[in-house]
């Protein structure tokens, strides 16, 4: 890299080291990151957990955490080294000339304060302006990020904004101050696809506009395919490649990011999956049917004299031997709430669930019991549905103790056997959840759900949260597993990809009701209903092609250091 | 544990522990006079060769009696926190888990018996039940009893909600089974602390009892009954009487008070390894 080059950067990172821990035996978080950021340049930066990608933001704004430090090499913003600053003009820098969007940006946002104020301090420590002057411009720039009434809007408190609405604020605030530089640190996490897409689109038409240079920090590779110019790969603290995104998503260079966009792009073949049974409402004897569910409605009471929520809608469907039924629509849409009314975690308020010819919505909790080691569930979130106290091994044999009432040696076989059906080793048996990663402790869940060698499992967003190989090695597992054990399955996720590769037949939810219900081909090949079409529209296939999103002024890939 | 006990807390609790159950179990040896003894030829001497810590109004050796005392002091106390664990806890369990009408009747029972301050509440059931050593233990037990419940009640309403609870009913999991097996363990950690912690403040609630002549009487070995006998001579220049067992007093509060907040590192399921 040419030093002639570097009056070109807006941001260049040079041999960058970051340790914690005692300085005698330190901890090497980042080592030998070495990046130039053009102007008007949008960098995308991947990794999975545990990467360093937060540490090398936290790095570029100078706000390292705890003991960290950089122990070499420089960071220059502007053509000036953040290590020769003084405090106040790093102070200065943040916010000013750089700035930060987060994740979880509701709690990002303080809770007692209005948003627009909240927005116009920003300005008004960057650049001295009257209080009526900085709120003029925070309501325009409100509207300009596609805020519906920016007026009223600026006056309310972020628990009266939506978790779209709460990002749009905080890429305001960073971009009030008409920074140089925009770090996006995961700033679409937890957000629906539908919305993610529009925060993003938004992000980045207006940073093309402005002239700002992006680094996006993320690990959903659909995101890097659409919005970035290069790419940035980053496992254990170093870059592993760094190349125009065009190029690394033809011909990746390492055999790690070979196998990331392997893990991503896993779609598989049609003869990979099941033989749909024979399918469809109509056909179909009622014995054939493992669950039938009728006019299903659930209301939840929020208090305050206020209206009853109707979380789910006069749902009705049913369920075939065999058959894999997936449930999707964005969060609100009743899907988590439908699983659990059919497992009778929460009790109906009407409709009719019959589960093998008998109706399950009104039985007793004692008559019950038996049935439930015929129907199991695999929980959403990994590690907070295991007991921290128990070791993984009583974890696993929890419902064989409860339902099956086996002899100790017998226990100990069946934990080893569901341990290597979920392909976990036999010595984790003695760990307990905190010592396990998330793909570790999404195995432990499915294989509790199995212990008992269930009919009928519910997957709560089997796929979320996770890193995207462990994700596409949860995928095969069910795969193989249904196959292997005849597994009726419904299958609760936005994620449009796993739907794709497990599901023969799919659910379209949207406020509680179903509005397009087929098989799995035909809803994704010729979508009916509106809303349906918006869901699969916001998805990011992993391509490039030249109508990527928000192509207004796209500025040309500037190949600096290639 | 070892490591635990390296931390300067753990091991400072730890020795005034081993110290106490020492003058506890070996009182008879380690005590030079008898406890109650008056020798009216050797009052109010000041500490010396022979009276180590000195003699009070009636002769008796302070050092002694301080080593006896240990005695009722803990064993009240830990027999009456001891009585209010092993009540308030299960009850705490069920009125958390089942939230209805009787638990509602139950909570404005512990409103009204903690709506008094505990030295009036404690000096009126005294009185009423007798100036019995026992006594004094049964009324800090009723009063320490909703504590523990009320902590145990908040562990179990929000364990309640927790999605492995949720996931133990899918399993086929019993109420009974849900609560002994899930949630007791996971509610116990803030109740153990409170355990020690309520020690340390159920030794000075007897101390002060005895001390506002609502405890024990004379001639029983007691630290608050030391220092209220010692309590008229201080204006006179005897601090000796009133200040070896205030040190007492202290020193056995603090113990307790230590090993409680230790305890609640210890207990971090995060601290438990393979």
């Amino acid at each position: 890299m040419s030093p002639e080059t570097k009056t070109q950067a807006a941001l260049e990172v040079l041999d960058l080291t970051v340790a914690f821990g005692p300085s005698a035996s330190p901890h090497i978080v980042l080592s030998g990151i070495s990046f130039q950021l053009g102007k008007n340049e949008i960098l995308g930066i991947v990794g999975e957990t545990g990467a360093g990608k937060s540490v090398l933001a936290q790095a570029l704004l100078g706000l390292l955490p705890g003991d960290g430090r950089i122990t070499q090499g420089s960071v220059t913003i502007a053509g000036k080294p953040i290590a020769a600053m003084s405090e106040g003009e790093r102070r200065r820098l943040r916010g000013g000339t750089i700035s930060l969007i987060g994740t979880n940006a509701k709690a990002l946002l303080d809770p007692v304060e209005r948003v627009g104020k909240q927005i116009s301090r920003v300005l008004r420590i960057h650049r001295p302006c009257s209080r009526g002057q900085a709120w003029k411009e925070t309501i325009d720039l409100l509207d300009k990020v596609g805020i519906v009434d920016p007026e009223r809007r600026a006056r309310a408190y972020p628990h009266e904004l939506s978790g779209g609405m709460a990002q749009r604020i905080i890429i305001a605030m960073a971009l009030i101050t008409h920074p140089a530089i925009i770090l996006a640190d995961d700033a679409t996490l937890g957000l629906d696809a539908t919305v993610q897409v529009q925060v993003l689109d938004l992000l980045v038409e207006r940073a093309r506009q402005l002239g700002v240079s992006v680094v996006l920090i993320t690990h959903d590779l659909g995101i890097i395919a659409h919005y970035c110019d290069r790419v940035a790969v980053m496992r254990d603290g170093k870059i592993e490649e760094l190349q125009p995104v065009e190029h690394f998503l033809a011909q990746p260079q390492t055999a790690y990011s070979t196998s990331l966009l392997g893990a991503a792009r896993a779609k598989p073949t049609r003869g990979d999956r099941l033989a749909a049974p024979v399918a469809s409402a109509e056909t179909g004897m009622d014995k054939d049917r493992i669950l039938v569910v009728d006019n299903l409605c659930k209301t939840f009471d929020i208090g305050g004299g206020q209206p009853p929520v109707i979380a789910v809608d006069r749902v009705s469907f049913s369920l075939e031997r065999g058959e894999t039924l997936a449930l999707v629509g964005e969060s609100g849409s009743g899907k988590t709430t439908i699983g659990q009314c059919l497992l009778r975690l929460l009790p109906p308020n009407s409709g009719v669930i019959r589960f093998d010819g008998q109706d399950i919505a009104t039985m007793e909790e004692p008559k019950l019991r038996p049935l439930r080691r015929r129907m199991q569930m695999v929980f959403q979130e990994p590690y907070v549905a295991l007991n921290p106290r128990w070791r993984v091994s009583d974890l696993i044999a929890e419902p064989l103790d409860l339902l099956d009432r086996v002899p100790q040696t017998e226990r100990r076989r069946r934990v080893d056997e569901l341990l290597e059906m979920v392909q976990l080793p036999q010595h984790l048996a003695r760990a307990y959840p905190h010592e396990l990663t998330a793909g570790e402790q999404k195995r432990i869940g499915i294989a509790r759900a199995l212990a008992t060698k269930p009919d009928f499992v519910v997957f709560d967003e089997p796929t979320t949260a996770l890193d995207i190989r462990v994700r596409a090695q949860i995928i095969d597992l069910i795969r193989a597993l249904q196959q292997d054990m005849g597994l009726s399955a419904l299958f609760i996720t936005h994620d449009l990809n796993s739907v794709r590769s497990l599901a023969h037949n799919v659910i379209v939810l949207n406020r509680g009701r179903i509005v397009e219900l087929g098989l799995t081909e035909e809803i994704f090949e010729a979508p009916k209903d509106p809303y349906t079409r918006t869901l699969l529209a916001a998805e990011l296939p992993i391509e490039w092609s030249d109508t990527r999103r928000s192509g207004a002024g796209r500025s040309p890939v500037v190949a600096l250091g290639a | 544990m070892r490591t635990w006990l390296m931390r300067p807390g753990a091991a400072f609790g730890a020795a005034l522990l081993l110290l106490q159950v020492i003058a506890i179990v070996f009182a008879g040896l380690l005590a030079p006079y008898s406890p109650t003894t008056a020798d009216p030829l050797h009052t109010l001497m000041p500490p010396s060769a022979s009276h180590l810590l000195g003699t009070d109004v009636y002769g008796m050796d302070i050092l002694s009696r301080i080593i006896y005392a240990t005695r009722i002091n803990l064993l009240v106390s830990i027999t009456a926190v001891a009585g209010a664990f092993a009540i308030g806890v299960p009850l705490g369990l069920i009125i958390g888990f089942y939230s209805g009408i009787p638990s509602a009747i139950v909570m404005r029972l512990f409103d009204f018996i903690q709506s008094f301050p505990v030295f009036v509440l404690g000096m009126a059931l005294v009185s009423v039940l007798g100036q019995e050593i026992w006594n004094v233990a049964l009324v800090l037990a009723i009063l320490f009893v909703p504590v523990f419940a009320r902590l145990v009640r908040a562990e179990v309403l929000s364990l309640r909600q927790r999605p492995f609870i949720s996931a133990a009913r899918c399993s086929g999991a019993t109420d009974r089974s849900i609560m002994f097996r899930h949630i007791l363990p996971n509610a116990m950690t803030p109740a153990l602390v409170q355990l020690s912690i309520s020690v340390g403040m159920a030794i000075l609630l007897t101390a002060g009892l005895s001390f506002i002549g609502a405890g024990v009487r004379m001639p029983t070995p007691e630290w608050g009954l030391m220092v209220s006998s010692g309590a008229q001579q201080l204006i006179l220049g005897v601090w000796w009487v009133s200040l070896f067992p205030g040190i007492a007093i202290v020193l056995a509060v603090l113990c307790f008070a230590l090993l409680g907040d230790e305890l609640r590192i210890l207990l971090d399921p995060r601290r438990r390894h393979r």
